[in-house]
């Protein structure tokens, strides 16, 4: 006597907010255009083909494992395409197609699907690839010679390295509007300041990144460079100099961000955010490399599990 | 369905419904056919029960399988016996489902075991006659000398979204409220009755006698656990304080039966049809939800999703003739296209679970050790147990894992493989 009406019957919530993984992928890419359309003007042809080849392999890269490894194909989330365009924006337009290749291979495959794929890696994967590609061919990610045949309206020297090697003075050249506007050679999608920060309001107002990682890694740069600054002056630039070079804009809005490899909770995030900061500044202006921001990640990427436990107790056990 | 908001910074809200000051008188739905009693024991210990197809029934009469089971259902109508079934339900849990044909209105009859015994009243006699009223009143915490019980709570704010059901008993029936609270101190000779409305029934919620207090809107502060914790005072909030939880619905339906010396077993239930329509409609406990649906014309169609109890914490049925049960809150019609899409995509980290949680579980990695169904794990180091089963991180969860099914089968899993090594040694 039952009726044969073949209802749905699923389990509790039946209401969802109505996020999803590939909305957030598609956002995130958006966002990210801000800046890579600027760097693509910039820098012509060549980066529109970097850019490109990055997105195809990584997409592809992906599939692979899915295949191999059989799984559902997970493309359709968006986060290939996604790491394949941060790891484009990171590169030179100079770069070979064949390192492109390479990089969305490490990030794709080492930096996530070995680690059991999206959610389960514990580094940032394109800073992974990109750390690794740049220790492994230096002479290809050395801004100033890629980019060498490429004419400017303005000081065509990577600043960072000018700072590095001849103090705060030599950088004083560098306006921080001009460095907005992305008058500086670097990274496809890394020098365009305004676009990056624009791209960066808009994921942290829309949630799509956590903003305590975003606001507190640029105050670590802020704090660390003025320290600095303060000590040396002649030695050290500026706070406006570090916020505005090298990866310190798409590092605070693209990169510490990541789901995986980042906290979750506040104090937590705070910490990591301020860590990733200071490194970068450490590492910039007394340790042997150019830009920090790159290490400062995976080393923060390293202690988030441990940042993490500092959290409020679970209800019902005791305080 | 409430949509995450363009502003995705803040933390998501849910709020509960609130009942307006003019809300329409319920509408009175008979039962069709028959009644279904669906009772929360095994059918194989049914064999030699106490029931047998062909038995006739009374109103009011008390269906229990054996004689000293607690689990019982009151028959809302009179009638005759005409099938007894098992079911199971979600997660396993086994019924025994009791039909009943039913008699003509005019040839009802009316037990009269309540009215001979509502003259001596005591909690034993509550606990043998009463827990099958609408609102499940539960009187077996009072028995339970482990953690006696100091403070009743009675819940006048709802328990999930959409509902109107218990804040309808504040607003109009406050008076048979009074009597059912008086009846509960007087039975339990606990004075400390405390009355939780939402904000705006505080002022009618004066006149019941208890002490009230209110809660906000937002979804899940109606929460007994949560109550506990902010609302009582110090000393009842700790886990191991005696507290009892009375629904609206249950203090009202006491306080009639006392006044009236008839069980009301009249379920009020909170309608809502497939274009969101809300109605508040009075049923006999134990008619299946198909009359409801006929009586306002909401034709199911393949793939639709009935839903009893609230949006978050409710269950789907697979047919239209599942019965209304005493705590059946609320009833839900959603259309295909509204059942949100869920996936078997792994945790993103994203954290959003973890800000709305109200229990503070690092849900994240919960769920992890959930998927691998590593269950100790998940209770010993991740907080299991701590979850009070409010479904928010479901809602909120960017991968879609349906987290929240994955909590409630794991406590679930892990209580009865706790029970079945008690019951070996
Ligand atoms: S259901 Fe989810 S959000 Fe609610 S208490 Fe449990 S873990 Fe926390
Ligand atoms: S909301 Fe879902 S995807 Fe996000 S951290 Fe929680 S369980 Fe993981």
């Amino acid at each position: 006597m039952f009726s044969t009406l073949k209802l749905t019957v699923s389990h509790a919530p039946f209401w969802h907010i109505g996020s999803s993984t590939s909305s957030k992928s598609r956002n995130i890419l958006l966002a990210s255009l801000l800046a890579v359309v600027p760097g693509c003007y910039q820098y012509g042809q060549a980066a529109v083909g970097v850019v490109t080849i990055a997105i195809a392999s990584a997409i592809i890269w992906e599939l692979l494992i899915n295949f191999i490894s059989r799984r559902p194909i997970s493309v359709g989330d968006g986060n290939a395409a996604l790491v394949g365009m941060i790891f484009a924006m990171m590169l030179p337009a100079t770069t070979p197609w064949w390192a492109v290749v390479t990089g969305t291979f490490f990030a794709v495959v080492i930096g996530k699907g070995i680690f059991g794929g999206i959610g389960a890696n514990p580094f940032n994967p394109a800073v992974l690839a990109m750390t690794i590609v740049m220790l492994s061919w230096s002479h290809l990610f050395d801004f100033n010679a890629a980019l060498l045949n490429y004419q400017f309206d303005f000081n065509a020297v990577y600043p960072l390295v000018l700072s590095k090697a001849f103090g705060a003075p030599a950088v004083e050249s560098f306006a921080v509007m001009d460095l907005l506007k992305g008058k500086q050679i670097g990274g496809i999608g890394s020098t365009f300041g305004i676009g990056l920060i624009l791209g960066g309001v808009y994921l942290m107002l829309r949630g799509y990144i956590r903003w305590e990682i975003s606001v507190s890694f640029l105050a670590g740069i802020f704090a660390a460079a003025l320290g600095f600054n303060f000590l040396n002056p002649e030695l050290y630039a500026g706070p406006g100099f570090h916020l505005f070079t090298g990866y310190t804009l798409i590092g605070a809005f693209f990169l510490a961000t990541e789901d995986s490899s980042s906290p979750v909770n506040f104090i937590p995030m705070l910490i990591y955010g301020l860590l990733g900061g200071a490194l970068t500044i450490l590492i910039r202006n007394i340790g042997t490399h150019i830009d920090g921001v790159l290490y400062a990640i995976l080393i923060i990427n390293l202690v988030n599990p441990i940042v993490d436990k500092i959290r409020p107790k679970a209800i019902g056990k005791g305080v | 369905m409430i949509k995450r908001s363009f502003f995705g910074l803040v933390k998501p809200k849910l709020h509960y419904e609130r009942i307006d000051e003019a809300q329409a008188e319920p509408v009175s739905v008979k039962a069709s056919k028959n009644i279904m009693l669906s009772i929360e024991h095994p059918f194989e210990s049914a064999k030699n029960s106490l029931l047998k197809i062909g038995d006739p029934v009374k109103n009011g009469q008390k269906i229990a399988l054996t004689e000293k089971a607690d689990d019982y259902l009151l028959a809302s109508k009179s009638g005759r016996i005409s099938n007894i079934s098992p079911f199971v339900g979600i997660l396993g849990k086994k019924y025994t489902v009791v039909t009943i044909d039913i008699d003509a209105d005019s040839a009802q009859t009316v037990d009269d075991h309540f009215k001979s015994s509502s003259q001596t009243p005591s909690l034993e006699k509550a606990r043998d006659l009463l827990s099958g009223l609408p609102g499940k009143p539960d009187f077996t915490v009072f028995f339970n000398t482990d953690k006696p019980v100091k403070t009743i709570v009675v819940m006048g704010a709802d328990n999930d979204l959409l509902s109107i059901t218990r804040q309808y008993f504040v607003k109009n029936n406050i008076i048979s409220m009074k009597t059912g609270i008086d009846f509960l101190r007087k039975i339990t000779g606990i004075h400390n009755v405390i009355l939780i409305v939402p904000q705006h029934l505080a002022q009618v919620a004066g006149s019941s006698g208890a002490t009230v207090k209110t809660v906000d809107s937002e979804y899940p502060s109606a929460h007994p656990h949560l109550i506990r914790q902010h609302v009582l005072s110090t000393e009842a909030s700790s886990p191991d304080a005696g507290v009892a939880f009375f629904s609206a619905e249950a203090v009202s339906a006491l306080g009639a039966a006392f006044n009236t010396g008839k069980l009301p077993l009249e379920k009020l239930i909170t309608f809502i049809s497939k274009d969101g329509t809300r109605r508040l409609v009075s049923i006999p406990i134990g008619t299946p939800l198909q009359d409801i649906l006929n009586e306002f014309n909401e034709n199911l169609e393949e793939g639709d999703q009935l839903i009893v109890g609230g949006p978050l914490t409710g269950i789907s049925v697979y047919t239209t003739d599942s019965p209304v049960m005493p705590d059946s809150d609320t009833l839900i019609v959603q259309s295909k296209e509204q059942v949100p899409e869920r996936s078997d995509a792994p945790c993103v980290n994203c954290g959003d679970c973890v800000r709305v949680c109200p229990a503070s579980i690092q849900v994240n990695l919960l769920v992890r050790y959930l998927e691998a169904q590593q269950y100790q794990e998940a209770a010993d180091q991740y907080d299991l147990f701590s979850c009070i089963e409010c479904g928010f991180c479901s809602y909120v969860c960017e991968s879609r894992i349906p987290v929240f099914q994955h909590i409630r089968l794991a406590k679930y899993t892990l209580e009865s493989m706790k029970e079945a090594e008690e019951n070996n040694v």
